[in-house]
C-alpha cells in the first residue's frame, strides 16, 4: 500500500491559511490503513484546525468527510456540492489523491495535508516499511522475493556492495542489507545457483526515467472515451 | 503500574497516546498540563486523592479553557 505521514499542523496551518471555510477530505484506502489520512484522522485533524484557528481569533469553519478513495473519479463526484461551498480543500489522501481532487474539481484551490512516503507494508504495529519503488520492471523473480531496488540502499542489482557489515546496511545498521536477504533465502530455498547469473543493466526508461508513466489497457478501454 | 493492566499492557499504550496527545495540544495552542497519566492500584487511595488535588491545582493555576472562554 502506499504509506504517507501526516504534515505537522504548523505546517498545514501555513497551508489553508487565509481560508474561511475549509474542507479537510479523507481516504478510505491506503491512508486509512496506516492511519495517516482515514476517517478518523480527517475528523481529528479538522478539530485541530478549528481549535487552533479559534485560539487565534480566526474562526474558520473546518468540516470533514472521508470517501472511499480519492484516486477515483466516481468517488469524487459526491463531493462537488460540499467543494463548491469552501475556499479550501485539504486532502488528507496520498499524493494521487490530491492531484485527483485538484484535477477533477478544477476551480478549487486542493492542498496536502500528508506527506507521501513510499510503497510499502506494517512490519509490525507501529511500523511501515519500504517494500516497493514502482519501477516498472519488476526482477523479484530473481531474487528470491526480495527486491533490490527498494530495499538497498544503492539499488544494486549484482550485490552486495562492500559496505555490507554482519547483515547490515553502511549507510544505517538498523536497515538490514537487502543482499544478504536474498542470499540467505536463495541459499534457505536451496537456489543459490540463481546468483550465478550476472544481472545485466536495468532498463531505467520503465521507471521515473523516462518521465510520467501511462498504460493503456485497449481491452478495458471504453469505445465513447476514446480520442 | 506500568506493564501491569487488566489490559495486559494496556496502560503503555495508554501512555504513548497521552504523550501524542499532549504534543497534539501544545501544537494546537493549548496547554499541554491540561491532560496527564498517572499510573494508580484500586488498592492507592490515599494516592488517587492526592494526584487529584495536584491536578486540580495544576488546572486551576492554567485557568479555564480558553476555547470556551472565547
Amino acid at each position: 500500500m502506499i504509506i504517507a505521514e501526516q504534515k505537522s499542523l504548523e505546517e498545514i496551518k501555513g497551508l489553508v491559511q487565509g481560508a474561511e471555510k475549509l474542507l479537510v477530505v479523507g481516504c478510505g484506502t491506503c491512508v486509512t490503513v496506516c492511519f495517516a489520512g482515514g476517517a478518523r484522522e480527517a475528523s481529528i485533524l479538522a478539530s485541530s484546525l478549528r481549535m487552533a484557528s479559534k485560539l487565534n481569533g480566526h474562526s474558520q469553519q473546518v468540516s470533514d468527510v472521508t470517501v472511499q478513495r480519492q484516486c477515483e473519479w466516481e468517488y469524487l463526484d459526491p463531493l462537488r456540492e460540499q467543494v463548491k461551498d469552501v475556499d479550501v480543500v485539504l486532502s488528507l489522501g496520498c499524493g494521487i489523491g490530491v492531484q485527483a481532487l485538484a484535477e477533477h474539481f478544477p476551480d478549487t484551490w486542493v492542498v496536502p495535508g500528508l506527506n507521501t512516503s513510499f510503497l510499502g507494508l506494517p512490519t509490525e504495529q507501529g511500523i511501515w516499511e519500504e517494500r516497493c519503488a514502482a519501477c516498472g520492471d519488476c526482477i523479484l523473480g530473481l531474487t528470491g522475493g526480495i527486491c533490490p531496488i527498494a530495499r538497498c540502499s544503492k539499488s544494486l542489482l549484482n550485490g552486495p556492495c562492500g559496505g555490507s557489515e554482519d547483515g547490515h546496511c553502511e549507510i544505517n545498521p538498523d536497515i538490514p542489507c537487502a543482499w544478504q536477504l536474498i542470499h540467505d533465502r536463495l541459499n534457505k530455498m536451496g537456489r543459490l545457483e540463481v546468483l550465478m547469473d550476472v544481472q545485466t543493466p536495468k532498463k531505467w526508461r520503465a521507471s521515473r526515467d523516462g518521465g510520467p508513466r501511462r498504460i493503456i489497457r485497449d481491452d478495458l478501454r471504453l469505445a465513447s472515451e476514446e480520442e | 503500574m506500568p506493564g501491569d493492566c487488566h489490559y495486559l499492557e494496556g496502560n503503555v499504550h495508554a501512555r504513548r497516546r497521552v504523550e501524542r496527545i499532549k504534543r497534539l495540544l501544545e501544537d494546537i495552542g493549548l496547554q499541554s498540563e491540561r491532560v496527564k497519566m498517572v499510573n494508580l492500584s484500586s488498592a492507592m487511595a490515599t494516592g488517587f486523592v492526592s494526584e487529584a488535588q495536584i491536578m486540580t491545582a495544576q488546572i486551576q493555576q492554567l485557568g479555564p479553557n480558553p476555547l470556551r472562554a472565547s
